[in-house]
């Protein structure tokens, strides 16, 4: 076979499986549970990613395996053409690659502004975290809970804060995930979706208890919220926490 | 005897300066137990360098008296002594066995760590208990990470570098020997850490977690900081090999891509390395001698700290990967008897990566809390670097395309190594996304990413290149079908273990924990089954290694027939590499040429070295 033969055929192969893998991923569903407009989001990147990735991917699989199969010597003696480069496939992978890479970069911050959205909330939780618990207070009633319930369809801020070391505030479902720093309050916000019962956790390694570090979140209509917010005492009995209350964020 | 310098009085030495050094703060400064380690190792270091002889050339001269020629001649070894290997010997290929024995122990007692996390994690519940994972689970980072920055680049580098670019020896073999033997008792110090409380970050170490745990994390601090410095003095010894005593007519761009891939990671550690050991330095002045640098209770900045340590340990990441994929394009053209596609290119890709791995070091920190307005760049810088990295494919695939390929057992690691780096590769691209990072940071994602990444870049590399060089290094040939034996096994069970944690990192298993929700206990326990395997094809490794070393057939002095200049002398190398220095025409790289084997080499009549 000629130089351009094995090319064409190699290429062949490498559309063909291309085309399938893409429109294999196009479209699934990647985070398991999907309950806010950030996890969403991130759940469309991801899915533009694998499918960028799948022409990448078999590229090089294509051609290890033509190589393994079309290449392999028969004897120890001779040696293949004296190859040194070409100029024009150097080009074109190095073009190529910069723009693949520019336009995922484009994305990726476009998507990244989205998730961000407006410095406005309907509704403000501050969370606590310590070795090894997770607490929240609600400003606006001066409620204070260990398991988070939020409204649906409403823009939520988290002000975050630690009491001791790092640990990280993250609820898959919710696409948020941020850490708790000592000394450096930081905050996110959150837009759920879906009623229900999620799990969330601390993700940053936080000693001893870190892996028993979880918390429940609940995501319900405003009117169970507001319900439960006045069934709760103020105040949690037995554990004001040791910085007190911290106080809305302007 | 305890007369001559050696290991016996370096031990002695250790234990007389860890008793000065913990004595003195005892009873003159009455200081608590972590500022009577701290001297103490400090102290018990020098008193083991002292020991194993690593300063008497320097004292003699210091002195001012002359220095033994005979006894100098000595210490640079004798050909077939075993005994040079547990001396203060300055031959460069001594020491570069040196660290790559002391690299692949390490690596079995690492991997025995890791064997203990997969017992832990096979199935939910807690099997023994979190603290000593969380110790266990840290001191397997801790080995492995440098694992994969001295095996390369300590082993192979130091034994094939002066080869390569035909000189008798490193620039400076005293520094070289010293920058090796500073290791050892750091080793130690990581290894007995549970003894000592254990630690319970992980390798990095971040405050104020650092500040609040016990004694073991104070040797690991140490050891770090220790293996650091000689991480700085090798690279320094590197660079002015590599830019001082290249044979004649080996022009930069004559040089070997593995040479290439050196220089670059040299400059890497000695840039980046203070960095690291700066902020390790300061967190024991937190620790130790009461400042508050990470204190947030006192006015300091956790943050600050997770910038430093990420300073430096991004480029790391490159000082572990560059060796590994430097070997592996010094294999390919050998094996696909091509000449390597776009050399210049290749080089250009080392710099690149080079340069750019200052500036992409916060992509570990998208969800910390730092500036807001820091994510964008970072993303572009992070995204960026995969230009460069994805040269290499280019480079090996033009290289193998239209070869005439010879599936040896460095050839199949090759093979192995362009599938797992790239899958590195791709899912790096995912992390460096901030809207995916969000949702994977922190999970087993990142450690299916990165075992890919460094397991791919460095240890598929490592292996590679300690089969394409065992003739080389030990004179005999390693058994073929143990070789390949080994390559197979650990590939499928390096992927069975390791493609199943990216779903468990999208589903949402945490890294770093010792117990998991119950849903994911069959995958788990199949990552477990598998990770042994793992552990069992590095026994067939350990074993082909160690039997064939010692009866494996002769090896003719190039059985590749390869054309750089380590394998135009004997196997192994006489003491002074070469009978003559060889002059170089051309690249290494002149595979297909007529009459071109090996044609880069001109007969040229002994010449001295360049000054």
């Amino acid at each position: 076979m000629t130089p351009r033969r094995h090319l064409l055929t190699a290429g062949a192969v490498w559309l063909v499986l291309s085309v399938v893998g893409v429109l294999l991923v196009a479209g699934i569903q990647i985070i398991p549970v999907i309950a806010s407009r950030e996890a969403e989001i991130e759940n469309g990147a991801f899915v533009l990613l694998t499918a960028a990735s799948v022409p990448i991917l078999m590229l090089v699989v294509v051609g290890l395996a033509y190589t393994a199969i079309r290449f392999r010597a028969t004897d120890d003696i001779g040696d293949g053409p004296p190859i040194h480069g070409h100029v024009g496939v150097q080009a074109a992978w190095v073009g190529i690659s910069l723009l693949l890479v520019i336009g995922l970069f484009a994305y990726g911050a476009i998507g990244l502004v989205d998730i961000r959205g407006a410095q406005s909330a309907d509704f403000e939780v501050n969370v606590s975290a310590e070795q090894w618990e997770w607490k929240f207070e609600y400003p606006a009633t001066g409620v204070k809970s260990k398991e988070l319930h939020i409204p649906v369809d409403r823009r939520v801020h988290l002000n975050i804060e630690s009491i001791d070391v790092i640990h990280s505030f993250w609820v898959p479902a919710l696409g948020v995930k941020q850490d708790a720093v000592p000394g450096r309050p930081t905050h996110i916000y959150t837009t759920a979706t879906d009623i229900g019962t999620y799990p969330g956790m601390c993700a940053e390694l936080c000693g001893l208890g870190h892996t028993g570090m979880t918390m429940t979140v609940v995501v319900s209509d405003q009117a169970a919220l507001d319900a439960w917010l006045t069934q709760q005492p103020k105040g949690l009995p037995g554990s004001p926490g040791p910085h007190g209350s911290p106080g809305p964020t302007p | 005897m305890v007369t001559a310098p050696g290991l016996r009085r370096a031990v002695i030495g250790a234990a007389v300066g860890f008793a000065v050094g913990g004595g003195l703060v005892t009873t003159v400064l009455q200081g608590d137990l972590g500022q009577i380690f701290g001297l103490g190792y400090i102290l018990a270091l020098l008193g083991f360098l002292l020991g194993i002889g690593a300063f008497r050339f320097w004292l003699t001269w210091a002195a001012g008296r002359e220095i033994d020629a005979a006894e100098e001649h000595a210490a640079h070894g004798r050909a077939g002594d075993w005994r040079r290997y547990f001396r203060f010997t300055t031959d460069h290929k001594v020491i570069g066995v040196q660290y790559l024995v002391t690299a692949f122990v390490l690596f079995f007692t690492a991997g025995t760590a890791a064997m203990f996390m997969r017992f832990e994690l096979a199935q939910p519940g807690i099997a023994t208990s979190k603290d000593i994972y969380n110790t266990v689970m840290s001191t397997h980072g801790a080995m492995m990470i440098t694992v994969a920055l001295v095996s390369i680049i300590g082993g192979l580098g130091n034994y094939l570098v002066p080869l390569m670019v035909g000189a008798r020896d490193m620039a400076f073999p005293k520094a070289n020997a010293l920058s090796y033997w500073m290791l050892p008792l750091a080793i130690l110090l990581v290894a007995i850490n549970p003894l000592l409380g254990g630690f319970d970050t992980g390798w990095t170490a971040y405050p104020p977690l650092s500040q609040q745990a016990n004694l073991g994390q104070q040797a690991y601090l140490m050891a770090f900081v220790t293996v650091g410095i000689s991480s700085i003095l090798s690279a320094i010894n590197f660079l002015v090999t590599v830019f001082r005593m290249r044979a004649p007519g080996m022009s930069l761009m004559r040089m070997p891509i593995f040479v290439w891939a050196l220089t670059v990671t040299a400059t890497l550690a000695l840039v980046a390395t203070s960095v690291v050991a700066m902020a390790f330095t300061m967190l024991l002045f937190d620790r130790l001698l009461g400042t508050s640098f990470f204190r947030a209770s006192r006015g300091g900045d956790v943050i600050l700290f997770q910038h430093l340590f990420w300073f430096y340990s991004h480029p790391a990441v490159y000082i572990m990967a560059l060796p590994g994929l430097g070997a592996i394009l010094e294999i390919v053209p050998v094996f696909a008897r091509k000449p390597l596609f776009a050399y210049p290119l290749a080089v250009l890709m080392f710099v690149s990566i080079g340069v750019m791995s200052f500036m992409v070091w916060a992509h570990h920190m998208f969800v910390s809390g730092m500036a807001e307005f820091f994510h964008i760049p970072i993303m572009l810088t992070t995204e960026l670097i995969s230009v460069p990295t994805g040269i290499v494919f280019l480079s090996a695939l033009g290289t193998i395309w239209m070869g005439r390929i010879q599936f040896t057992v460095p050839m199949l690691w090759v093979f192995g190594f362009l599938w797992a780096f790239l899958i590195g590769g791709i899912t790096g691209v995912f992390l460096a996304d901030v809207p995916t990072d969000i949702t994977l940071s922190d999970t087993y994602f990142v450690v299916a990413h990165f075992h890919y990444t460094i397991v791919g870049g460095t240890i598929f590399g490592l292996f590679a290149g300690t089969y394409y060089w065992f003739p080389k290094i030990t004179g005999r040939m390693y058994d073929e079908r143990l070789g390949r034996l080994h390559f197979w096994w650990f590939t499928l069970a390096f992927n069975a273990t390791f493609i199943p944690m990216f779903w468990l990192g999208i589903e949402g298993m945490r890294r770093r924990v010792a117990d998991y929700p119950a849903g994911f206990g069959t995958v788990n326990l199949f990552i477990s089954f598998a990770a042994l395997n793992i552990a069992l094809s590095v026994a067939v490794f350990a074993f082909n290694m160690v039997r064939s070393w010692r009866r494996g057939p002769q090896a003719a002095p190039n059985p590749w027939r390869a054309q750089t200049l380590e394998w135009q002398t004997a196997s192994p190398p006489p003491i002074a590499n070469f009978d003559q220095i060889p002059t170089v025409t051309d690249t290494p790289y002149q595979y297909g040429h007529p009459g071109a084997a090996p044609g880069s080499l001109g007969a040229a009549p002994a010449r001295r070295l360049r000054p």
